[in-house]
């Protein structure tokens, strides 16, 4: 039997991040994981991440997974592939199903870090092919290369459902609409904008009334739900689509821990079934640790914090690492930590109605019921300044853990200052040059650049752009509002491709003035 | 839950009874529904006595739904439920596998 001084199953985020702490301190790791690909989610998340630097922002998240995984092997950690843990026993010993055979290890640690998985919801017709949940869907299309339909209609309005509608239309699909039991978009507002501007309708206070079909996918019905969940007679809607996508919440994959007799409880502010554990992730069975979305659904960035954080708990537990360095190492991975957590999605914010934001400002209403600011709403954001020349509007009205944007930009145009979840704000005194760094950087494709006036009766906008094929210069097309309708016709006068934009392509249109603060999107294809 | 003398009110089928919640083993809402008022009150009972949960994907997609239906007829929180026992194999295993386990 192998031995080791720490085993870890899952590698995720918080699992390699785990074993790059404990390598460090010497420590002989092994990380386990099911999959043929290591990084768990990240390898799926073909978009930008929030945070800030030090948490990997502004970088797309497959890629947050190479350098994890790099990091991981430098130091001398055995990742093991297509290994599956399926079972956890006394005096910390594992079954891991590797190929045709079970080998059993032994860990004087082990840190369960196995995420999460999608739940379901019932309907008539839940059961036919074409109902997916958006995490496969997510796998068909990211790291297949299949296309899981043609026509989709996205259940859940949470961040999953807005990036997963995002990518569906990036390969190539046609998202009819996204619908939400509840009464408020539940994501991101930069992630619902982005997917409103492209034309998607969206449906709150609505949910599925049926699937219909013989043997797939033909249609689906939503319905609007009154105040006891009920479909309201007369409010139902058809779309003829092939598939349906649930993205209805995670719940912690946390049976491992369960099996390993750690004390659990089920708690809502977990998302579920949870083990209980302290505030290095270390369960009640002494030297066995979770951390990730198994113990409590968030983010990635707050999964390797976690992870960090068992990785040093453990090397002190061992003696790699004196009591004071752990403490010292991880009082600073707890304020990041603590730093994550704060704003208006903060996972003590779960449930509540917010309608300012933490600078006093009435929350847009039109994005939460319709997924896009409405244009008079949106010039009340300190993001949004007019001038002269061109300059930045920053469309980004809600406290979320996220910066890249103040980094971006050498002029000092963007400010958001010290607290993460700061609105940002545009600086007129400073002097933008156009240059479209912080358009690129920005994960929630929140920011344009505009010229309101340029001396003939049009205005310029640039935009960030990432569908293909991209429009050529001198193309005519149609100016999208932000709900998505046409407002006028466009052309494109610039398309701005460059390594640093990280496939983030710069698209500036003309349009007639008075679509300066209007215009959001540009649809390729005959003006109309 | 281990009150069995719990009082339940007596079972009304309803229109959508026969919707498939465990896909893997084709078990019915009415089924899960019967089976609290047969007596089964906990995850552990209702999952060996349909089998809810025991299939290929050993209950990664029906546990949370089968919780929300025994909570409903048993008139309590789904979070008062707990969950079923774990156990070793975590995933479908072939027998032949676990037959050539030597332990080592
Ligand atoms: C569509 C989508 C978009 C997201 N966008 C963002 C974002 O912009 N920013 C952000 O911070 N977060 C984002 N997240 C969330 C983030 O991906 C997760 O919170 C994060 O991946 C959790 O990390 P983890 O290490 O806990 O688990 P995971 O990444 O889920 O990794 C767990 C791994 O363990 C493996 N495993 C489980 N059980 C076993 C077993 N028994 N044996 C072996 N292996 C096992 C799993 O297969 C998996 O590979 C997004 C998530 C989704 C779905
Ligand atoms: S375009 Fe360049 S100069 Fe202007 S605000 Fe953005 S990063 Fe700053
Ligand atoms: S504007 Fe800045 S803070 Fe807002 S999403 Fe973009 S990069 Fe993040």
């Amino acid at each position: 039997m192998k031995h080791y001084d720490m085993i870890i199953v899952g590698a995720g985020p918080a699992g390699l991040s785990a074993a790059i702490e404990a390598a460090k301190r010497g420590m002989k790791v092994v990380v386990y994981d099911e999959n043929a690909k290591p990084g768990g989610q990240l390898f799926k998340q073909i978009h930008k991440f929030f945070g800030s630097r030090e948490h990997y922002a502004k970088i797309r998240g497959f890629q947050i997974g190479e350098k994890l995984l790099a990091e991981a092997s430098e130091l001398g950690v055995e990742v093991v592939l297509d290994a599956i843990v399926i079972g956890i026993f006394p005096e910390k010993e594992v079954t891991v199903k590797i190929g045709e055979h079970v080998t059993h290890a032994k860990g004087d640690t082990i840190l369960i870090a196995t995420g999460a998985s999608e739940n379901m919801v019932t309907f008539p017709g839940w059961t036919l092919p074409g109902v997916i949940g958006a995490g496969a869907a997510q796998t068909m299309m990211n790291l297949h290369g299949v296309l899981p339909g043609h026509r989709v209609l996205m259940l859940g309005t949470g961040n999953v459902g807005l990036v997963v509608s995002f990518q569906l239309m990036q390969a190539g699909c046609e998202v009819v609409a996204l619908a939400d039991a509840a009464p408020r978009v539940g994501g991101y507002g930069v992630h619902a904008s982005k997917v409103a501007r492209c034309g998607v309708p969206f449906y709150l206070s609505h949910t599925i009334v049926s699937a219909e079909g013989e043997d797939h996918v033909t249609g689906v019905t939503i319905g609007q739900v009154d105040a006891n969940w009920q479909i309201i007679e007369g409010s139902e809607k058809h779309f003829d689509v092939d598939t349906i996508c649930l993205a209805v919440g995670l719940s912690p994959m946390s049976k491992l821990c369960d099996m390993a007799g750690c004390d659990m409880e089920d708690n809502p502010a977990k998302a579920g079934f949870v083990p209980v554990v302290d505030e290095y992730g270390e369960t009640s069975v002494s030297g066995i640790y979770a951390a990730g979305d198994v113990s409590g659904i968030e983010e990635a960035s707050s999964a390797m914090i976690e992870g960090r954080i068992a990785g040093i708990a453990a090397a002190v537990k061992l003696g790699y690492l004196s009591e004071a360095e752990g403490t010292a190492e991880i009082e600073k991975q707890k304020a990041a930590l603590g730093g994550l957590r704060q704003g208006m999605f903060a996972p003590g914010m779960r449930g509540k109605q917010i309608t300012e934001t933490e600078e006093g400002i009435a929350i847009s209403q039109n994005l939460l019921q319709y997924g896009f600011v409405s244009d008079e709403e949106v010039e009340r954001f300190p993001g949004v300044t007019h001038s002269s020349g061109i300059h930045p509007v920053m469309e980004c009205t809600q406290n979320i853990p996220c910066n890249p944007c103040q980094d971006a930009c050498k002029n000092h145009c963007i400010k958001i200052g010290s607290h993460i979840t700061s609105l940002p704000s545009v600086d007129p005194e400073a002097k933008c040059t156009g240059c479209g760094m912080c358009v690129a950087a920005c994960s929630g494709q929140a920011i344009f650049l505009v010229r309101e006036d340029c001396g003939d009766g049009t205005a310029e906008i640039t935009l960030p752009y990432e569908f293909l094929p991209l429009p050529q210069k001198g193309e005519k097309g149609t100016a999208l509002s932000r709900k998505g309708e046409a407002v006028c016709e466009a052309e494109v006068v610039g398309v701005r491709t460059a390594k640093v934009f990280d496939h983030t392509n710069l698209l500036t249109m003309k349009v007639p003035k008075e679509y300066a603060m209007k215009a959001r999107f540009f649809r390729k294809g005959e003006p109309v | 839950m281990n009150d069995r003398n719990r009082e339940l009110k007596p079972f009304v089928e309803a229109p959508d009874d026969d919707m498939i919640i465990c896909r893997c083993e084709e078990i019915t809402k009415g089924e899960i529904r019967r089976a609290v008022h047969d007596g089964m009150f906990t995850l552990t009972e209702i999952r060996r006595y349909l089998r809810t949960g025991m299939g290929l994907c050993q209950g990664q997609t029906c546990t949370k739904l089968v919780k929300s239906i025994v909570a409903r007829e048993l008139g309590v929180k789904p979070n008062a439920l707990g969950s079923a026992t774990g156990r070793a194999p975590m995933r479908p295993i072939e027998m032949q596998i676990l037959a050539k386990d030597k332990g080592e």
